[in-house]
C-alpha cells in the first residue's frame, strides 16, 4: 500500500498542478494573514474603548441614583471580536456588533420611559457604493479553492491510469484491490496536504509572530479542530473524484463531470437554496413593526391617562399608576422587540437548514463556529446580553429593597431609592466566548459532513471493485 | 475548404459529453433561478407599491406644510434579475425637505426584509453565465490544438493545402457556435419565463437592453475561448493544458477578484479631504445660524425665542444632524401645531414674518452646502469606489459584470440617475411650495384655519435612462472585451504559425 501511496506521491509532486496549486494556496494564506493583522489590532482597540465607555456610562449613571440607573439602562453593549477572524469572516459584517441596552422612546413632562433592550440590525451595504465580494478568510480557501484543488488532484487518478493501462500493471501483482484504492487515497491526501499544510504554516508563522495580535491556547485548541474540519472536507471532495475516475472511462469526462458537480453544488447550490430559503420565509414589512408597538403604547397611555388625573397629586396611588405604566409600556416593548427577534432567528435557522445540503455550506458554518464568529456565535452573544441584562435588572431590584426608606415603585424618581448607588457594585457586561457550547451546535453539521464523507468513500471502494480494467 | 474545417470541427464538438452536460447544467441553473429571481422581483415590486400608497397617504394627512416630509420610493429594476448589482443594496427610500439636497447616502431601505437574511448569498443569470460559461469555454479550448497534436491529427490537416490561419478561425467560429447553443437557449427560457410572468413588463427598450446582455456575454466567451486556446497553442500535452486551463480559471473568476479587494484598505475614519469638506460645510450652516439668530434678535418680537412663545398640541425642534461619514449636516427644524389657542393670535404675524424668512434662507444654505458636499462626495467615497471598480476590470470577469450592470442600469450610475430625478423633484416641490406661497402662509405651521393643502403636490415618477445612455455606458467595456479577443486571437495566430507540429 505505501509503495502505491508513495509512487501517487512523486507522481503528483513533480506535476504542474501540484506548483500551482502550493502557489495560489501560498498567495491566499498570505493575504488572508496581512489583510487580518492590518484590521484586527484596530478592531480589538475599538472593542477596548467601547468597553471603558459602557463602563464609564454606568459609573456616570449610578452616581445620579437608582432611578438614573435604572431609567437609563446599561447603554450599548459590544460584541468581542473573535481572535480567529481570520478563519470566517464572511457574515460577520452583516451582523450587528452590539446590542442596545438603553433604548429611549418617549419623555412626559414629568414621566420619561424606561430602557429596553433592542437590538439593533447591521446594515452595512446601504450606504457604501463599493463593489461587493467574498472576504478571503480560511472559510473562502477551504471551501472553494481547497475543494477545487482536491478535484484536479483526482479526477485522473483511475481513469488516467486505466487509459495509459498502467492500471491493469498494478493489478496483476497479488494486491487487493482496495489495499490499491487506500493507497491511491492517501497519496493523493498527501499530495494535496503538503500545499495546503505548507499555506496554513506561513498563514499562522505570520500572524502568530505579529506582536498586534495574540492567540492563547485555547484559540490554538480551536484551529486545530478547523483544521480537522478542513481534512475532513478535503476527503470529501478526494473520495468524489475517485468515485467519479472509477465509474468513467475516460478522464476528460472524468474531469467534465466533476467541475460541473463542483460547480452546481459549491459555487450555485448555497445561493440558489438560499434565495428560495430566504424568500419562502419573508416576514412582513418594518413598519408593521412599528405600527403595532405605536399601538400598543396608545393603549396604554389612554388607559393611563383615564386613571392618572382621578388621583389627587402627589399621592402614593398616583405615583403606583404613574410606575406601573412605565414599566408596563418597557415591558411590552421589550417584548415586542424580543418577538421580532425570535422570529427573524427563527428564519435564518430554517434557511440555514436548507442550505446544509451544500457540503460547503456546511464547511463554512463549522469554521464560522469555531473561530466564533457568524450567526451561532452572535446568538451566544445575543444570550450573554440577555442573561446579562436579568442580572442588570435583580441588580436594581435588590438595591432598591436594601433601602427602607424607598416606597419600592418602579418606573418614577419619587419612587426609588434615593441613596447613592456605588459604581463599583453595579454588574458589568463582558462579552464572552465557550467552546463546549460551540460543539453543541457544530455536532451535527460535523456527523453531517462525516456521513457525507464515509458514503462518498464506500461509493468510491464499490465503484473501484467492479471496475472493469 | 472553411466550411469543412467547421463542420468537422462542429461535429467533433457537437457529439462530445461535455457538449450535453454543459448544455444541460445551463439550463438547469438559468431556469431554477430564473424562476427564483422572478417571485424576489414581484416580492420587491409589491413592497415597492406598499411603500409609494402609504407615503402617498401619509403625506396628505399631515395639516401643516411644515410637517410634510414628502418620501419617495425607488422601483425595483426588472433587469436585475439579470444582474443585480447595486439595485438590492442601495437605499429606495428617501425624504425629501427644503432643508438638503438628497443623496443617495440619505436613502434608506424601505423594506420588509429580515437583516439577518443577508448572510446567505444571492445570484443572479449574470453570475450564472460568469461562472459556468467561462469555465465551458475553457473546457471546450483546453484540448483544440494540444489534443489534436498528441493525436497526430493536426499533421494530417496540414499536409492538405490548408492555410494555418484557417484552422484557427474554423476552430474558433465552431466552438462559438456550440458555446452560443446553452448561452441562447438558457436565455431563451429565461425570455419566456419572464414574459410569460404578468408582473413583469417589458417594453422595447428593455429588449434591447437584455440584447446588448447576449452581445456582452458572447464577447465574454469569446474571450475565455481564446484564453483556453492560448494555453492549448503552447502547451505541447493536453494534460498540462488542462491544469492550466483550470488554475487560470479559478486564479480569474475566483481568487482574483476576491484578493485585490482584501489588499486594498477600506477604513472608516473620514480622510483629510473629507474632513476639510465637512468643516467647509459647517461653516455654512453657522453662517446661516448666525443670520438667522440675528434676525430673531432684531425683529419686532423680543428676545430670540424661534417658537415666539406659541404652544398648543403639536411640538416643535430645532436641531443640527451630523453624518461626517457621508458629510450630511443641516438645519432641521419643525414647528406644526393642530389647534392654536386664541391667546396666540398677536405671535402669529411674527411667525409667519421669521419662517417668511427662514425657509429660503435654509433653502439658499442647502443649495450652497450641496455644491462643497456634491464635490467631495465625489471626491471621496465615489473615487475610492471607482477606483476599485477599476482594479476588478483587470479579469474579464469584472469587465463583463461591469457591462451588464450598465446595460441593466443597476450599475452606480444607474442608480445615481434615480436620485438626479429625485434631486429635480425636489426642486419642483420647492417651487410649489413658492407658488402656493406656503413658507409666508399661516398654514406653514398652524393648522386651525384649515389644513395644508396637498391635492396639486406635483407626483413623483421615474423612468430609466433610455437604451442608449445603457449603451454608452455599456461600451467602454464592451470593446474592452472585444479588443481583448482581438488581442488574444492575433497572439494565439503568431504562436500557431510558428509552431512545429
Amino acid at each position: 500500500m505505501w509503495h502505491i501511496a508513495k509512487r501517487e506521491l512523486s507522481n503528483n509532486l513533480n506535476s504542474l498542478r501540484f506548483a500551482l496549486a502550493t502557489v495560489l494556496l501560498l498567495g491566499l494564506m498570505l493575504t488572508n494573514a496581512i489583510v487580518h493583522l492590518r484590521e484586527h489590532p484596530e478592531r480589538v482597540q475599538r472593542y477596548r474603548e467601547r468597553v471603558s465607555g459602557h463602563q464609564n456610562h454606568i459609573a456616570a449613571h449610578a452616581s445620579n441614583g437608582l432611578y438614573d440607573l435604572a431609567q437609563e439602562g446599561p447603554g450599548n453593549l459590544y460584541k468581542k471580536p473573535s481572535d480567529l477572524r481570520f478563519c470566517a469572516e464572511g457574515s460577520e459584517t452583516f451582523m450587528s456588533d452590539r446590542a442596545q441596552a438603553g433604548y429611549h422612546r418617549w419623555s412626559t413632562g414629568t414621566l420619561k420611559s424606561f430602557w429596553i433592550l433592542a437590538y439593533p440590525s447591521a446594515t452595512p451595504n446601504r450606504d457604501n457604493v463599493r463593489p461587493e465580494v467574498t472576504k478571503v478568510d480560511w472559510g473562502f480557501i477551504i471551501g472553494y479553492v481547497l475543494s477545487l484543488v482536491a478535484l484536479l488532484f483526482t479526477f485522473d487518478s483511475i481513469s488516467g491510469e486505466r487509459e495509459r493501462g498502467t492500471l491493469r500493471l498494478t493489478l496483476s501483482n497479488p494486491i487487493p484491490r482496495h489495499t490499491v484504492l487506500i493507497g491511491k487515497f492517501l497519496g493523493a491526501f498527501i499530495s494535496v496536504s503538503i500545499p495546503f499544510i505548507l499555506a496554513v504554516l506561513v498563514n499562522l508563522l505570520v500572524i502568530s509572530t505579529s506582536s498586534g495580535v495574540h492567540l492563547d491556547a485555547e484559540a490554538w485548541g480551536r484551529l486545530g479542530i478547523i483544521f480537522f474540519v478542513a481534512v475532513l472536507y478535503t476527503c470529501l471532495f478526494l473520495a468524489l473524484g475517485m468515485l467519479v475516475s472509477a465509474r468513467v472511462q475516460r478522464s476528460a469526462v472524468s474531469l467534465v463531470i466533476l467541475l460541473l458537480v463542483w460547480v452546481v453544488f459549491v459555487v450555485f447550490m448555497p445561493s440558489t437554496l438560499a434565495s428560495i430559503a430566504g424568500r419562502s420565509t419573508s416576514s412582513g414589512p418594518t413598519y408593521d413593526f412599528s405600527e403595532r408597538s405605536w399601538k400598543l403604547h396608545n393603549e396604554l397611555s389612554s388607559d393611563y391617562y383615564s386613571r392618572h388625573y382621578k388621583e389627587p397629586e402627589g399621592s402614593t396611588k398616583r405615583i403606583e399608576i404613574d410606575g406601573a405604566y412605565v414599566t408596563k409600556d418597557a415591558e411590552q416593548q421589550e417584548q415586542l422587540h424580543e418577538a421580532r427577534l425570535n422570529r427573524r432567528i427563527a428564519e435564518v435557522h430554517r434557511a440555514r437548514t436548507i442550505t446544509r445540503i451544500s457540503p460547503v455550506t456546511i464547511v463554512q458554518n463549522l469554521i464560522e463556529s469555531f473561530a466564533g464568529t457568524g450567526f451561532e456565535r452572535h446568538l451566544q452573544f445575543l444570550e450573554n446580553v440577555q442573561t446579562y441584562v436579568r442580572e442588570f435588572r435583580t441588580f436594581i431590584v435588590d438595591t432598591d429593597s436594601a433601602d427602607p426608606e424607598s416606597l419600592h415603585i418602579f418606573g418614577v424618581r419619587t419612587g426609588m431609592s434615593q441613596e447613592p448607588v456605588s459604581p463599583e457594585a453595579v454588574p458589568k457586561f463582558e462579552d464572552t466566548l465557550n467552546l463546549s457550547k460551540d460543539f453543541n451546535t457544530a455536532a451535527t453539521e460535523l456527523l453531517l459532513l462525516t456521513l457525507f464523507v464515509l458514503v462518498l468513500l464506500s461509493g468510491a471502494y464499490l465503484a473501484f471493485v467492479r471496475v472493469e480494467v | 475548404m472553411m466550411t469543412t474545417l467547421i463542420g468537422r470541427e462542429l461535429l467533433n464538438n457537437l457529439m462530445t459529453f461535455r457538449f450535453a452536460a454543459a448544455l444541460l447544467i445551463t439550463l438547469l441553473l438559468v431556469v431554477a433561478n430564473t424562476v427564483v429571481l422572478i417571485k424576489d422581483y414581484e416580492q420587491r415590486l409589491k413592497d415597492y407599491n406598499t411603500s409609494v400608497q402609504t407615503h402617498h397617504q401619509e403625506i396628505r394627512e399631515k395639516e401643516t406644510y411644515s410637517a410634510g416630509e414628502v418620501e419617495v420610493d425607488r422601483p425595483p429594476n426588472p433587469l436585475s434579475i439579470f444582474n443585480v448589482g447595486l439595485d438590492k443594496r442601495l437605499g429606495n427610500e428617501i425624504w425629501i425637505a427644503h432643508n438638503n439636497v438628497p443623496t443617495l447616502w440619505e436613502a434608506r431601505m424601505n423594506a420588509s426584509d429580515n437583516p439577518y437574511l443577508n448572510i446567505l448569498s444571492s445570484i443572479d443569470i449574470v453570475f450564472i453565465f460568469k461562472v459556468v460559461l467561462s469555465l465551458m469555454a475553457l473546457l471546450f479550448a483546453y484540448d483544440a490544438l494540444a489534443g489534436e497534436r498528441e493525436q497526430g491529427t493536426l499533421r494530417l490537416v496540414l499536409t492538405h493545402p490548408v492555410r494555418r490561419g484557417h484552422i484557427l478561425l474554423a476552430k474558433y467560429i465552431s466552438a462559438m457556435l456550440c458555446l452560443l447553443v446553452p448561452l441562447l437557449l438558457s436565455l431563451l427560457l429565461a425570455m419566456i419565463l419572464l414574459t410569460t410572468t404578468a408582473s413583469i413588463s417589458l417594453g422595447t427598450d428593455d429588449f434591447l437592453r437584455i440584447g446588448g446582455i447576449v452581445l456582452t456575454s458572447i464577447a465574454y466567451l469569446s474571450v475565455f475561448y481564446l484564453i483556453g486556446l492560448f494555453i492549448s497553442a503552447v502547451t505541447q500535452r493536453t494534460g498540462t493544458a488542462l491544469m492550466l486551463a483550470m488554475f487560470v480559471w479559478g486564479a480569474l473568476v475566483l481568487v482574483y477578484p476576491n484578493l485585490i479587494l482584501a489588499t486594498i484598505r477600506s477604513s472608516d475614519i473620514p480622510e483629510a479631504k473629507a474632513v476639510s469638506a465637512f468643516n467647509e460645510i459647517k461653516q455654512v450652516w453657522d453662517e446661516f445660524d448666525r443670520e438667522r439668530k440675528h434676525f430673531l434678535a432684531t425683529d419686532a418680537f423680543p428676545g430670540e425665542d424661534p417658537t415666539f412663545n406659541i404652544n398648543g398640541m403639536g411640538f416643535f425642534y430645532e436641531h443640527f444632524p451630523e453624518n461626517r461619514l457621508t458629510l450630511l449636516y443641516l438645519y432641521n427644524s419643525m414647528m406644526t401645531f393642530g389647534e392654536l389657542d386664541e391667546k396666540f393670535e398677536e405671535e402669529v404675524p411674527h411667525a409667519q414674518n421669521y419662517f417668511q424668512f427662514l425657509i429660503p434662507s435654509t433653502i439658499k444654505t442647502a443649495e450652497r452646502a450641496w455644491l462643497i458636499r456634491k464635490q467631495a462626495l465625489e471626491d471621496t467615497l465615489v473615487q475610492k469606489s471607482n477606483m476599485k471598480r477599476t482594479l476588478l476590470k483587470f479579469s474579464p470577469v469584472g469587465m463583463y459584470d461591469a457591462a451588464t450592470q450598465a446595460w441593466a442600469g443597476t450599475d452606480l450610475k444607474g442608480v445615481r440617475d434615480f436620485f438626479d430625478a429625485v434631486r429635480q423633484y425636489r426642486q419642483t416641490v420647492i417651487d410649489y411650495f413658492y407658488n402656493k406661497n406656503a413658507f409666508a402662509s399661516r398654514k406653514w405651521f398652524a393648522a386651525d384655519e384649515g389644513a395644508a393643502d396637498w391635492r396639486t403636490l406635483p407626483t413623483f415618477s421615474f423612468k430609466r435612462s433610455s437604451v442608449e445612455i445603457n449603451a454608452n455606458r455599456a461600451l467602454p467595456d464592451l470593446l474592452l472585451l472585444l479588443t481583448m479577443s482581438l488581442l488574444l486571437f492575433m497572439i494565439i495566430f503568431l504562436v500557431f504559425i510558428k509552431s512545429e507540429v
